[in-house]
């Protein structure tokens, strides 16, 4: 497979991405205090999006150099997978654009308290994605994770998805760690069978070209389902790009609707020969180009979206909120 | 000038235009001018209506010749004097300078004589192009469009003012507009029973509105549509407010269309469902300096 960020750049123009395992304060502050005093004395633009207790945590270490530092809260900023990589993209590109810093240096600790097992995964699958979609970009993101509050499992993807570690001051490369892009496939995922959590029937649809008798079952089921008018609306406009996609590739499709726990699940079904790399849409498309712009604004609409390719079968489920 | 153009005023299709309506035709094509002119006289001769054409910027016999071409032979209703011909000078300017109130009396009588004459009512039109001369008066012509509104509403008679939008400022086009209860609709770039496309003037300035619905069966006749846009002069506006649906590719078309006009013209959407609007941000349409978006405001 061809490198997906292109030509190799200098490493300071490049991505650093780095998971901080830490147990205590002390090591959270050892880490993240000579990271920003860092950045500060190289000139490098400064976010951090973390919990409250380690916002003030490290404004009271950082002293004087508070005023250079950015501070978001991670609830603010991890709504969605999907928006949350929106929105650093816009970050880096006004920091791209605006010129003034060399580099880029971001604190994000997402959240994992409250997550079920699907959101988990695909929070697990957007800091993999993070790899990829800001390869060329000059950036350091580093990203803690608290062993006190984290679940084992997570941190134990936080290895996997992480080129580095870094342990106080100093990094050293992970060893668990996994390509995204990886041939061996190992961040393909079977999506969840949907009578395995899903609450009574479902609604089916076996479409052809006509868009529109699509767009009227997927506006008329989720009402009826109980989502918002808005949440109706952000899904009809992500279920006809999926199905668009679907008509180029096979011509027809099947779309599944049902109730799982607090979402409405969504299935968009279509014979395909080729694999879909489970990490489309977490990419902007670039300049000039035609493809891709579907699921970009898809993954940023919906709360979740699962990609799978199974059986000569390309399924996008698409998650969005019941009210 | 990124102002929001609410739809405002009534645009009508030239086969429904009947008595009581007082309109003005915009135009920057000479063939829309023909269409327009050529639908109306005819539909007045058939429906037993005196019609009156007062022409200023072509001949009277290049209209007649028009209506020959569609086949309508006007000789027997010139000769009866249910159809009259003749120049602005002579309908708009007989006073020897333009007199908005005595023009507007004289439209009055107009209609009496026509019923009198036992025609089923009077149907007038004028090319306008005569108030852009150094005429005596022509400042009034505001008033008299206002005026005028009188002489139709109600009545059996209807009228079309010609307003050709190559001559007229976009002020002037502005605030006529504004003095009519409503515009004559253009033809659409595109029609089909999924996807309307019809170009107008609004607040003196080009607009396109879209009907319908943009998805994967329309794309490629939307975005050959888009084309057309290149080639006008100025600003467009494009009126997304009675869309049903539109999909991404749709709004790419059309930021694409914004990043090909020439530099220092911009396009401007409005009326825009507020989803979209979160669309276009999440495309990053809107890093186009040459593309403006307004929301459609919340229900």
């Amino acid at each position: 497979m061809t490198d997906p960020a292109g030509p190799r750049l200098p490493s300071s123009r490049r991505l650093t991405h780095q998971a901080l395992i830490y147990g205590s304060d002390e090591e959270f502050l050892a880490a993240t205090v000579p990271f920003c005093l860092d950045g500060v004395d190289q000139g490098d633009s400064l976010l951090v999006i973390t919990t409250a207790g380690n916002t003030d945590l490290l404004r009271e270490a950082l002293r004087d150099a508070v005023n250079k530092v950015e501070f978001l809260a991670s609830e603010e900023w991890y709504g969605t997978p999907g928006s949350a990589l929106g929105a650093c993209h816009r970050v880096v590109d006004q920091q791209v654009a605006v010129g003034e810093h060399r580099r880029m240096r971001v604190i994000g600790e997402p959240l994992w308290h409250g997550r079920d097992a699907v959101e988990t995964a695909e929070w697990t699958r957007y800091e993999s994605a993070i790899n990829l979609a800001f390869a060329a970009c000059p950036a350091w993101m580093i990203c803690p994770y608290d062993t006190r509050l984290v679940p084992e499992a997570v941190i134990a993807d936080a290895r996997r998805t992480h080129p580095e570690l870094a342990v106080g001051a100093s990094t050293r490369s992970s060893p668990d760690y996994v390509d995204p892009a990886a041939t061996t496939g190992f961040w393909e995922r079977r999506i969840a069978p949907l009578p395995a959590d899903g609450d009574g029937d479902a609604a089916v649809l076996d479409f052809d070209a006509d868009l529109a008798a699509v767009r009227v079952f997927v506006a008329r089921t989720a009402a009826a389902l109980g989502v918002s008018p808005d949440g109706v609306g952000r899904l009809v406009f992500s279920v006809n790009e999926i199905a668009t996609n679907a008509l180029q590739h096979g011509g027809a499709g099947r779309l599944t609707m049902r109730l799982a726990g607090r979402r409405l699940v969504c299935d968009v079904a279509n014979p395909s020969r080729r694999a879909t790399d489970w990490f489309l849409g977490y990419r902007p498309p670039g300049p000039g180009q035609e493809r891709g712009y579907g699921l970009w604004a898809v993954r940023q609409l919906c709360r979740l979206v699962e990609i799978d390719t199974s059986d000569g079968v390309t399924t996008v489920r698409l998650h969005v909120d019941l009210d | 000038m990124a102002r929001v153009i609410a739809r405002e005023g009534q645009e009508r299709r030239v086969d429904g235009i009947g008595q009581g309506d007082h309109l003005c035709l915009v135009y920057a094509d000479d063939a829309e001018q023909r269409r327009v002119v050529t639908a109306y006289v005819r539909a007045g001769l058939s429906r037993g209506e005196r019609v009156l054409y007062f022409a200023d910027a072509r001949a009277p016999r290049e209209v007649l010749g028009w209506l020959r071409a569609e086949g309508v032979d006007p000789s027997t209703a010139l000769t009866t004097g249910q159809l009259s011909v003749t120049t602005a000078a002579v309908g708009y300017l007989a006073f020897g300078a333009f007199d908005a109130h005595a023009v507007a009396q004289t439209l009055q009588a107009e209609v009496s004589d026509a019923l009198s004459a036992g025609f089923t009512g009077l149907r007038v039109s004028g090319e306008m192009s005569w108030a852009l001369r150094d005429v005596p008066g022509a400042d009034q012509l505001g008033t008299y469009e206002t005026a005028v509104n009188a002489v139709f509403a109600g009545q059996p008679a209807s009228a079309i003012c010609q307003y050709d939008a190559r001559r007229f400022s976009a002020a002037a086009l502005d605030d006529t507009q504004r003095r009519h209860p409503g515009t004559v609709e253009l033809a659409p770039l595109h029609l089909n029973s999924r996807l309307r496309v019809t170009p107008s003037f609004r607040c003196g300035q080009r607009m396109l509105r879209v009907q319908g619905t943009v998805d994967h069966h329309t794309i490629a006749a939307f975005a050959a549509t888009l084309e057309t846009v290149l080639g006008w002069p100025g600003d467009v506006w494009v009126d997304l407010g009675e869309l049903e649906f539109i999909d991404l590719a749709g709004l790419r078309a059309l930021a694409q269309t914004a990043a090909r006009l020439p530099a220092g013209r911009r396009m401007h959407l409005v009326e825009l469902a507020p989803l979209l609007c979160q669309v276009v941000n999440l495309a990053e349409f809107d890093d186009i300096s040459s593309l403006t978006v307004t929301a459609r405001d919340a229900a």
